[in-house]
């Protein structure tokens, strides 16, 4: 469990374990539901293409308690692979980002983030993490940066 | 400076998922206790940590009854010199006061044990009967400081539980609501507040032990600054506080003042008197005092021919008026960035060695982590606490720590809101203790009984 209380729906790791075994899926995108009790996923994408990706982050959107809708986080799983600079091949990193735009409401950004352990111990096999607030911060070149520790 | 109630611009809602519980948050500090419901977006409670002990030994709480000079107050504070109890008496019924007093549809204590000092007639009338403990009804989840001993710790639980009556309880670590409130389950988070500046490693959702830093160089150090400043200058400023001030004439800048100066049967203490001059001091704060930017070093950066580079380019510079309530009123210049430069750079001007500065606490803070988390710290930097709102802070940190990691990326996340600096903490218990999943988390009344007052050494990390 989680340090807000909040749990897992039960395909948020098992459809993990598929991106991770089968190698089709690109991503997954998790989501809390509106009314903050679980965590599920909001879209499993075959889709390698990280712009289409970044756009589906900054435009998500969550519900506040008032109902108002505004900035959403979200969390997210990204198979991503990269070409060692080396010339020694590609890699690939099953990568965990914890998306919360500065400009969320302050009630999303606190639930997510006290709810990210939770679905974080639960994926078995992550290897590499970043948390990201804005949008440079999900830029392809910064998260390549990133996630290959500058050895792409 | 705790001054009047805030206005929550919201009613107190349900907790989400309507679960019938409105749990109420306490964030207590040294300098102000910050209570309200959980689910609200500021605390309906801002009352002083100062209290007041009449010459018969009764103690007053709050601000409406603590700044009477005829009252011949004496002043006190429960809190330890490092921002956690060490009167525990006294804290239990000033922060009980913190919240009956403000917090509606509520039944307050037995008011001849409870040191509150409302008019007793009345309220014994309404008093309900005998045993009722004055949180029955209110789960109540409370902040505390990473440095908070076991020994505090359980009394928290037991003073909920005991006193209180609470049914449900749970310890949060300031620092990690601050970080979850600016959406970050990994952070360094650098809370500078009144007695105490600290920077503290968070990682998801837990502090690391190892990684907690802190100083006296906060906001009361500051303050004495600034009496040092005013102390020192010429010609000489005097600190006369409103309640001393009958009337006054408007003088030329510099001048001495023109005032009538109230004379009092029983002169006020000289902690009331320290009391009323930290609230000028504080508004100074805000309005005059500024941080050097650190753009060419330190402030007192020495030049060859002697002199300091940066101060010196300041003197050049228009300063700010400041009008003090006898109507004496003077110009500061460069003189207005040299109080808080010490929280930065070891000082040769004010006290030395008063404690670690914030670079110090930073670096080792920082290295005490593991390395594969340290490039997410930097990169997750958590600014919050009243002193952090001094001009130019921010600015100064973000300099300094840029130059302290060239090549790694460095971002300090400071709120714009004012509220949400003051109140972050606070602001984040409010949203946890409002989720309807939380109801999982509480250390229920029978887990207390059961398990003792230990129990909160095993749930709340
Ligand atoms: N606008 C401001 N600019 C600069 N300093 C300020 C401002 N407002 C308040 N302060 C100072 O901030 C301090 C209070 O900060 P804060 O409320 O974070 O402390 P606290 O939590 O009560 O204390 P502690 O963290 O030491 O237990 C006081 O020293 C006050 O003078
Ligand atoms: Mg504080």
């Amino acid at each position: 469990m989680s340090q807000s209380g909040v749990s897992l729906s039960g395909d948020c790791v098992s459809k993990f374990n598929e991106l991770k075994l089968n190698k089709k899926i690109k991503y997954i995108i998790y989501k809390l539901t509106d009314d903050y009790k679980e965590i599920v996923i909001e879209e499993a994408s075959e889709d390698g293409d990280w712009e289409a990706f970044r756009e589906k982050l900054v435009s998500a959107t969550q519900k506040n308690k008032a109902g108002k809708v505004g900035k959403g986080p979200r969390y997210a799983v990204y198979d991503f692979s990269y070409e060692l600079a080396s010339g020694e091949g590609t890699r690939s990193k099953i990568t965990f980002i914890a998306w919360s735009p500065d400009d969320a409401g302050i009630q999303p950004k606190m639930i997510y983030a006290s709810s990210k352990d939770a679905l974080k111990r639960a994926l078995n096999g992550l290897a590499a993490e970043f948390q990201a607030n804005d949008e440079d911060d999900i830029e392809y070149q910064s998260v390549l940066a990133k996630v290959s520790k500058g050895l792409a | 400076m705790a001054s009047q109630a805030l206005n929550s611009s919201t009613q107190p809602t349900d907790v989400y998922g309507g679960d019938e519980v409105s749990a109420i948050i306490l964030d207590p500090g040294y300098s102000s206790i910050r209570a309200g419901f959980a689910g609200e977006d500021a605390p309906k409670s801002f009352a002083p940590s100062d209290y007041g002990v009449t010459t018969e030994g009764t103690f007053l709480f709050g601000d409406d009854a603590i700044h009477d000079p005829n009252a011949n107050l004496e002043i006190r504070n429960p809190m330890g010199k490092d921002g956690t109890v060490e009167d525990w008496d006294i804290a239990t019924q000033l922060w009980e006061h913190a919240i009956t007093s403000r917090l509606t549809n509520f039944k307050q204590a037995d008011p001849r044990k409870n040191g509150l000092n409302d008019d007793l007639s009345d309220a014994v009338l309404e008093m309900e009967t005998d045993g009722d403990k004055p949180l029955e009804e209110h789960p109540l989840l409370m902040t505390e400081t990473a440095w908070n001993s076991t020994k505090n710790r359980e009394k928290s639980i037991e003073v909920a539980m005991e006193s209180w009556g609470c049914p449900a309880f749970w310890l949060a670590r300031n620092s990690v609501l601050a970080a979850f409130g600016a959406g970050k389950a990994t952070a360094m988070v650098i809370d500078v507040g009144a007695s105490t500046a600290s920077v503290v490693c968070v990682h998801d959702g837990l502090i690391l032990k190892k990684s907690v830093q802190k100083s006296p160089l906060a906001g009361n150090w500051v303050s004495q600054q600034i009496r040092i400043l005013f102390e020192k200058a010429e010609p000489k400023v005097n600190l006369v506080p409103h309640f001393m001030v009958a009337g006054k004439t408007a003088v030329d800048s510099g001048a001495p003042a023109q005032a009538t100066v109230r004379n009092f049967k029983i002169p006020p203490t000289a902690s009331f008197r320290a009391l009323e001059e930290e609230r000028i001091i504080t508004e100074f704060k805000e309005s005059v005092v500024q941080v050097w930017n650190g753009a060419n070093g330190h402030l007192y950066q020495e030049i060859s021919q002697g002199g300091y580079k940066n101060f010196d380019s300041l003197r050049s510079q228009p300063g700010r008026t400041y009008e003090m309530p006898d109507g004496s009123n003077q110009m500061w210049g460069a003189e207005r960035y040299t109080v808080a430069e010490g929280m930065f750079v070891a000082s040769n001007t004010n006290e030395q060695n008063a404690g670690p500065t914030l670079i110090d606490m930073i670096k080792a803070s920082f290295n005490a982590t593991d390395m594969d988390i340290r490039p997410h710290l930097l990169a997750n930097v958590v600014v919050t606490g009243a002193t952090t709102l001094m001009n130019g802070f921010v600015d100064r940190l973000n300099s300094e720590m840029t130059t302290m990691y060239p090549g790694v990326k460095v971002k300090i996340q400071a709120a714009g809101l004012t509220a949400e600096r003051r109140f972050g903490s606070w602001m984040g218990g409010s949203v946890l203790g409002s989720l309807g999943t939380f109801h999982q988390m509480w250390i229920s009344k029978a887990e207390y009984e059961e398990h003792g007052a230990s129990i909160v050494e095993k749930r709340c990390k």
